[in-house]
């Protein structure tokens, strides 16, 4: 008996495949009983999301012959007719459980080292675990897969940094000012970049949201779904007194804070810090206002080039990751009592 | 000091707790040290130039042992080290360990408990510059989008500026105790003729007006940030630059 995996993700098929072989979830018990009646698999487990659709599965044939047959279960499921080359991988024994503890820690995944996917993983193991389609081979293989994804976060870099706008935003918050509870932020211009750096930080724990835009309704609108308050466009600078955070995205051709505006307000703030994000292009705030005591200023490419710098610090830790994970799945085989080594590692189908 | 040099060089991404563990067992042995001089003595070591420096650093390294609790201000050690070791090792120097006996005419119980309040002060001053120093580090990384600033384990700015003013104000509260103490010795002296005008009086006079400014401008004026921290490095630098210049001036504390 063998664990094998056969599936399609963001590397190897566009959305336009991926999206004709998902599962809905309400279907998966379903496939999982046709999948065992078929006698392909003794146990199975299928995780369907929008960047992959894997069946893992314990078969008793032969890889080659397994690989087949499943390869038939995924086109059949979804009336699949049209050629398939490389979309389609299948790995057995040691690949398979390697490709499975890479998937529950996020090195398989679009965005390197995110947390979503582990989630994901748990629920469709869940799903199958309750319907019963899962034996001691694949608990074992997918209990030893959420430890190893646990090993990899709390001793790698793997998932350490931000990796979008409104996250870096955040971690920037969090080295200036000592708690975010007690925070206030003022948005300028009721972009979706700025919509997403707020909630960002109020998901933080900031303490209150002020929306201000040139079109008055439409910041009625966001400061009601952020649970804040709308401030006219030409009151803004008026709430600088007492707001710590400010993210401007407006659509305006020239500086909308300027050194000359900024330095009379930072006398009424007593020196407390300001963080100011500039996320508009052509940007709203003179690069001038740095210069200021207690003025931190970050546009658009600063942030940017934080994340771009988180990712490769994730990348530089992927050889630490493979490893680890090498020697769990080795562990583990040994465990079940598989050689070491297989004939049949990686198979890409051509179904002509 | 090496392996603070080691985490500097790795933009302090990695937990500091083998440098407070190395401050630990040090301080060990410091207090053993300075037990069994004291012991010897039969009286607080602290009567002469070199005991006065031990006895400051150790009052250092106990502070940040103390500080050190909270993991992210753990990090005040690798700043606090090379400080350490350079001030450690001008205190070796062969003269600073003159011997000298206390002024019989002063109660041994004073005199131990001035030079204990005074010592604690400067330790606190110099803790307190520190964290000013870590606070400017952080802050001019911020200021100029180092990368270092995001990824390093130091605590955010603003708590670095209250631990610079906490501390500050404890060494000020301090240095009053002692200089209190101060002038409770001075009353033992039967001619006051023999004090008047002594330069570590005039110095230590300016040193608590020079602190005393400085919290007035943190708490009267909301004064934070880049000023307050190079006010804090600033009065320490003068503290330490001299300390030993007026003491080896004063009749009253050199006899």
């Amino acid at each position: 008996m063998t664990v094998v995996v056969i599936g399609l993700s963001h590397h190897s098929s566009p959305v336009v495949v991926r999206e004709r072989f998902a599962f809905a979830e309400a279907r998966i018990p379903a496939a999982l009983q046709s999948l065992r009646d078929s006698g392909v698999a003794l146990e199975a487990v299928i995780l369907s999301t929008c960047n992959r659709v894997e069946v893992y599965a314990v078969t008793p044939l032969e890889p080659p012959d397994a690989f087949t047959a499943l390869r038939e279960f995924l086109a059949v499921s979804h009336d699949y007719r049209d050629p398939l080359t490389d979309e389609i991988y299948a790995l057995s024994e040691p690949q398979s459980v390697e490709h499975l503890f890479k998937v529950a820690s996020g090195l398989d995944s679009m965005v390197l080292g995110e947390t979503e996917i582990l989630g994901q993983l748990k629920k469709a193991y869940d799903l199958a675990l309750k319907c019963g389609h899962t034996g001691s081979r694949l608990n074992k293989a997918f209990q030893r897969a959420f430890n190893v994804a646990k090993h990899i976060r709390t001793d790698t870099n793997i998932q350490r940094g931000s990796v979008s706008v409104g996250s870096v935003a955040v971690e920037l918050a969090e080295k200036i000012f000592s708690h975010l509870s007690d925070r206030n932020v003022l948005i300028i211009g009721a972009g979706d970049t700025s919509e997403k750096t707020a909630r960002a930080l109020l998901s933080r724990g900031a303490r209150s949201i002020l929306v201000s835009n040139r079109s008055h309704d439409k910041a009625v609108a966001l400061a009601a779904e952020l649970g804040g308050r709308a401030v006219p466009f030409e009151d803004w600078s008026g709430e600088f007194a007492n707001v710590d955070i400010v993210v401007s995205s407006t659509s305006a051709p020239h500086y909308v804070l300027d050194r000359v505006k900024l330095d009379p307000l930072m006398k009424l703030r007593r020196n407390r810090p300001l963080l100011l994000i500039d996320i508009a292009v052509p940007r709203d705030i003179e690069p001038e206002v740095n210069f200021l005591e207690n003025v931190y200023l970050y546009n658009i490419d600063d942030l940017q080039s934080i994340a771009a710098d988180y990712l490769k610090q994730r990348h530089q830790e992927v050889a630490r990751c493979e490893k680890i994970i090498h020697e769990k799945a080795q562990a583990l085989l040994s465990h079940y009592g598989s050689p070491p080594g297989n004939p049949h590692p990686r198979a890409a189908f051509n179904p002509q | 000091m090496i392996y603070s040099v080691f985490l500097w060089r790795k933009g302090f991404r990695r937990d500091n707790h083998v440098t407070y563990l190395l401050l630990l067992l040090a301080f060990g042995l410091h207090t053993s040290a300075m037990a069994l001089r004291g012991f010897s003595l039969n009286h607080c070591p602290v009567t002469n130039l070199y005991e006065a420096t031990i006895f400051v650093l150790w009052t250092i390294v106990a502070l940040y042992l103390l500080v050190g609790v909270w993991s992210r201000l753990r990090f005040l050690g690798a700043f606090a080290s090379p400080w350490l070791f350079a001030i450690g090792v001008f205190a070796l120097m062969p003269s600073l360990d003159a011997t000298h006996n206390p002024r019989p005419e002063l109660p041994v119980a004073w005199t131990s408990l001035h030079a204990a309040l005074m010592s604690l002060s400067y330790g606190a001053f110099g803790l307190s510059s520190v964290a000013a120093l870590m606070y400017l580090t952080q802050e001019r990384n911020l200021k100029f989008h180092k990368l270092q600033a995001i990824f390093s384990l130091m605590p955010p700015i603003q708590r670095l500026e209250a631990a610079v003013g906490r501390l500050l104000l404890s060494g000020f509260i301090l240095l009053t105790l002692g200089l209190a103490t101060g002038v409770v010795d001075l009353a033992h002296i039967n001619n006051p003729q023999t004090y008047r005008g002594d330069l570590k009086i005039v110095w230590s006079a300016l040193v608590w007006l020079l602190y005393l400014g400085l919290v007035v401008m943190r708490w009267r004026f909301s004064q934070g940030g880049r000023r307050f921290a190079l006010g804090a490095i600033g009065s320490f630098v003068f503290v330490l630059l001299t300390f030993w210049g007026t003491n080896v001036l004063s009749p009253l504390h050199n006899p």
